[in-house]
């Protein structure tokens, strides 16, 4: 069909026995060498190996060959390997064409010999037919926006957005809470070293609130995401806080002022205590500024934003408490404000998705009864820690209600004797929610730890405490971890393989425990006055909306998934956005730090040249063949085709900048208008063809 | 044998600890590890020392590992009572297997002397340093008739057949701690 003169080589690779163990190379091999156009046909061990892409680039240097077929393993990790090869030797990079005969074929076939073998021989055939009819394409590039969105302001954000703002890239920090430090703010102390997570936590939530490159929008969320690598358009929500906070200064005046009758449970302590419907989420709170939950919210002066405030028989506004009592101006309600926020847009080169997680309620599992006392292990941490809601005083749940009682009282100066119950013994119980085919199949990884750091600390401070703990079985995979394990045994605390399948509430509210000792074969049961429940760490409700509007995508247990498991394991299958903490997958604060600074600096390596490479394998409009029906703007998902004035008549136009080369268009397109370069029509019906013609190439 | 007697089909760990804070003067852990078992807190219940065990592959309830962990959560009455600890054979294989350095047989040897402290010694000890005091010999001999058979004499060539030194070692163990116990009859 061509007059050009095409010399292909064909490369097979043995894959060690991946390939050669399903696959007659020789037989193939000797196949190859009997179709049209193929000059060269070589095997290997490795083709991917140095020396397998020398002898490619061999054959190009002296001629041999000026089209490659490599058949070997999956395009998607190895097609820009030998692609580059081929450039290095002087080849034009797109002449060349993969057979995939490993995963599609040698692991699909590997008990079927015969088959795979012949199976082989097609697929080289239907890559030869593609080759014999692939043009040569040049590279583009396009221009990158240098800024970056951090999506999540918790310990993973914050060292992303430090790492680029310290490189000198300027970088939005989207918070969806009014503060940020995320689930780490709400920790006691941290394993394995046990150092308090304010301490080591808020100095960077200041640091990176005051980098000059760094622009915290919190209390704010991802509305939509347009554009791609290099040139997203983000528009966020910032949500309406309802105090002014060019004015606010985080004083906490109004909080006292907002009467009792508007209480709702405390996010920041898991619920343990109550907040006002105007409130500061913690004293260490960056930025410190108060937001009013309108939900929350009695509206006690009768009076909302924007309204005519009623007012006495002398004609006096009467003002909301928290209104009078601000002593900026913070609080008026003056002026109205809009339910819905505001809406504002930012232009980013790269995103980096750093949402975190959240545990699961402890609701859900009835067999360990509704009491009170029965506790989440985050819930523990708001129990032990000094900016709890008993400013660490260990009390039983229950009597939470009482200590907060007792310390209004002392706090007006009476004289109060408080009655809250101290706990004598504390169990914890592993894996609840995790590992449970009902709830999620995998392990929250870091539970078996938390729990032995919560049993230390506990103990060290009582050591009348008793302690008993119940797992499947301790994990404690990590640096310095089994010895903080040991640790915890040399302490004296009682340690059982084996879960807890029920918890009975008793009269008077302490618990009957029921476990199982596999070491001595039989059950065993305690009455404790806390049991501490280590629920699985889960992806955030909103996570899956988030990802469908970044184009990302999530596993089958809900958290962000991935490029590459191994080797790509902070990119995801959408260029320039990147992932890191827990929204990839339960993990450690070590882990999660590791992984946000390996996004920064993925996403640093890609913006800093300011412009980037691009395939140009895209789709391509002919005019003269385009009938302007627009079925193609519909279809395409990245919104890169629109229609134009084409010699007085409506063509489509497609952006090269935006158009990734998904082929949507070219498929669809009825009067076969659209090239998509480097998947022609004519290449993929030439692989088709051959296909059916079980390796027989046809000339067209 | 008279294993896991008196263990309920249900341990009530509450209980358990109840009696060991209130009915004893010492932890049972901590007494252990004074009578000699010093690595006891590092034992992790891995289980390599009851996979080499006699006392385990014979059937012995309360071998090294479950021992160990009884300990650990404070039982001991239970513990008392039984006789496993004195069919101990010393052996040491749990001694070189075990990967925490817990030392298994010091465990059961502890467990001896507490039992001796304690005075709850089982007839197979008593019958033990019987045949000790009487014969020499820990392990009662038996075969005498077999031996007249063959043409030996009727005792072993041991302490059992020397009447000095049989005097020598009686003299020994009349000024151990045996003799204040006074578990088996001395004249």
């Amino acid at each position: 069909m061509s007059d050009k003169d095409i010399r292909i080589g064909v490369y097979i690779c043995h894959c060690g026995e991946n390939i050669a163990g399903a696959v007659n190379i020789n037989e193939v091999a000797e196949f190859a060498k009997n179709l049209p156009d193929v000059a060269v046909v070589r095997d290997y061990l490795f083709m991917c190996s140095d020396p397998g892409q020398e002898i490619i680039k061999e054959d190009i240097r002296k001629g041999l060959v000026n089209r490659v077929v490599v058949a070997a393993c999956t395009p998607r990790t190895h097609e820009p390997i030998f692609r580059r090869a081929c450039e290095d030797a002087g080849l034009n990079k797109y002449y060349f064409e993969m057979a995939n005969i490993r995963d599609q074929c040698s692991w699909a076939h590997w008990h079927e010999k015969e088959k795979a073998t012949e199976k082989a021989k097609q697929l080289i055939a239907a890559a030869v037919a593609k080759a014999r009819l692939l043009e040569p394409l040049e590279d583009r590039y396009v221009e990158l926006n240098k800024n970056v969105m951090v999506v999540g302001g918790g310990i993973a954000g914050i060292f992303a957005a430090l790492d680029l703002a310290n490189a000198g890239f300027k970088v939005y920090m989207v918070e969806k809470n009014p503060s940020i430090g995320g689930n780490m703010a709400k920790l006691d102390k941290t394993f394995p070293t046990n150092d308090c997570s304010a301490c080591i936590l808020t100095p960077l939530m200041v640091e990176v609130a005051n980098h000059p490159n760094v622009e915290l929008i919190t209390y704010a969320e991802v509305e939509s995401v347009d554009g791609s690598v290099g040139n997203f358009k983000v528009k966020v929500r910032k949500k309406q806080t309802y105090v002014d906070w060019e004015k606010c200064t985080g004083c906490g005046a109004c909080i006292n002022a907002c009467p009792p009758k508007a209480r709702v449970p405390d996010e920041f302590n898991e619920g343990l205590s109550l907040r006002g419907a105007i409130y500061i989420q913690f004293p260490q709170a960056v930025p410190k500024k108060a937001v009013i939950d309108p939900d929350a919210c009695i509206r006690c002066s009768g009076r909302w934003f924007g309204e005519e405030p009623r007012r006495t028989k002398d004609g006096k506004p009467i003002l909301a408490p928290c209104e009078k009592a601000c002593p900026t101006g913070a609080c008026s309600r003056d002026e109205p404000r809009d339910p819905n926020g505001e809406l504002i847009e930012l232009n980013v080169g790269s995103i980096i998705v750093a949402t975190g997680y959240k545990v699961m309620d402890k609701k859900q599992f009835k067999e360990f009864s509704d009491s009170p006392n029965v506790i989440t292990a985050l819930q523990m941490e708001r129990l032990i820690t000094a900016t709890g809601p008993t400013e660490g005083k260990l009390i039983v749940p229950s009597d939470i209600p009482k200590y907060l009682e007792w310390k209004k009282k002392v706090e007006k100066g009476k004289e109060a004797e408080l009655e809250a119950r101290k706990p004598k013994v504390i169990t914890f119980v592993s894996c609840v929610g995790s590992r449970d085919n009902r709830y999620h199949t995998y392990c929250s990884r870091v539970c078996c730890m938390y729990m032995l750091k919560q049993a230390m600390l506990l103990k060290e401070k009582y050591p009348e405490l008793d302690i008993y703990m119940f797992f499947i079985d301790v994990r404690t995979p990590g640096k310095d971890f089994d010895e903080y394990y040991m640790r915890c045994r040399n302490l004296g605390i009682k340690i059982f393989k084996g879960k807890v399948g029920g918890v009975q509430k008793l009269p008077d509210e302490r618990l009957l425990v029921k476990g199982y000792d596999a070491d001595l074969g039989k059950p065993v049961e305690l009455i404790s006055d806390i049991v501490v429940l280590a629920t699985a760490i889960e992806p955030n409700t909103d996570l899956k909306d988030l990802a469908r509007k970044l184009g990302i995508n999530v596993g089958a247990e809900g958290f962000l998934r991935e490029r590459h498991t191994k080797l790509y394991p902070v990119d995801t299958m959408t260029e320039g956005i990147f992932i890191a903490g827990c929204a990839q997958g339960p993990k450690d604060i070590p882990d999660s730090v590791a992984q946000a600074k390996a996004a920064a600096s993925s996403a640093a390596s890609l913006l800093a040249p300011g412009k980037m490479k691009v395939e140009p394998l895209i789709s391509e409009v002919n005019p003269e063949k385009c009938t302007g029906c627009g079925i193609c703007v519909e279809l395409c998902p990245y919104g890169a085709i629109e229609m134009v004035e084409y010699n007085g008549k409506r063509k489509s136009k497609i952006n090269e900048t935006l158009c990734k080369g998904c082929g949507v268009c070219a498929a669809a397109c009825p009067s076969k208008a659209i090239t998509l370069h480097g998947f022609t029509y004519e290449q993929v019906v030439a692989q088709i063809r051959t296909i059916a013609k079980k390796g027989v190439i046809e000339e067209v | 044998m008279e294993v896991m007697e008196g263990v309920p089909p249900v341990i009530n760990l509450t209980e358990v600890a109840r009696t060991e804070k209130e009915e004893f003067e010492k932890k049972v852990s901590e007494l252990i590890i004074e009578f000699g078992a010093e690595n006891l807190l590092a034992c992790m219940q891995c289980g390599a020392c009851a996979s080499i065990c006699p006392l385990a592959r014979v059937g012995f309830e309360w071998y090294n590992k479950k021992l160990i962990k009884a300990i650990l959560i404070g039982m001991k009455e239970e513990l008392l009572d039984d006789s496993t600890p004195w069919a101990c054979v010393a052996c040491n294989r749990c001694t070189e297997i075990c990967p925490r350095q817990v030392s298994p047989f010091e465990v059961m040897f502890a467990m001896r002397r507490l039992m001796v402290e304690e005075l709850a010694i089982s007839t197979l000890a008593i019958e033990g340093d019987r045949s000790l005091y009487e014969h020499g010999h820990a392990v009662y001999m038996t075969g005498r008739e077999a031996r007249k058979k063959v043409g030996l004499p009727e005792k072993p060539p041991t302490t059992d057949s020397d009447e000095k030194a049989l005097q020598e070692l009686r003299t020994i163990l009349k000024n151990t701690k045996l003799a204040e116990l006074g578990l088996i009859p001395m004249e």
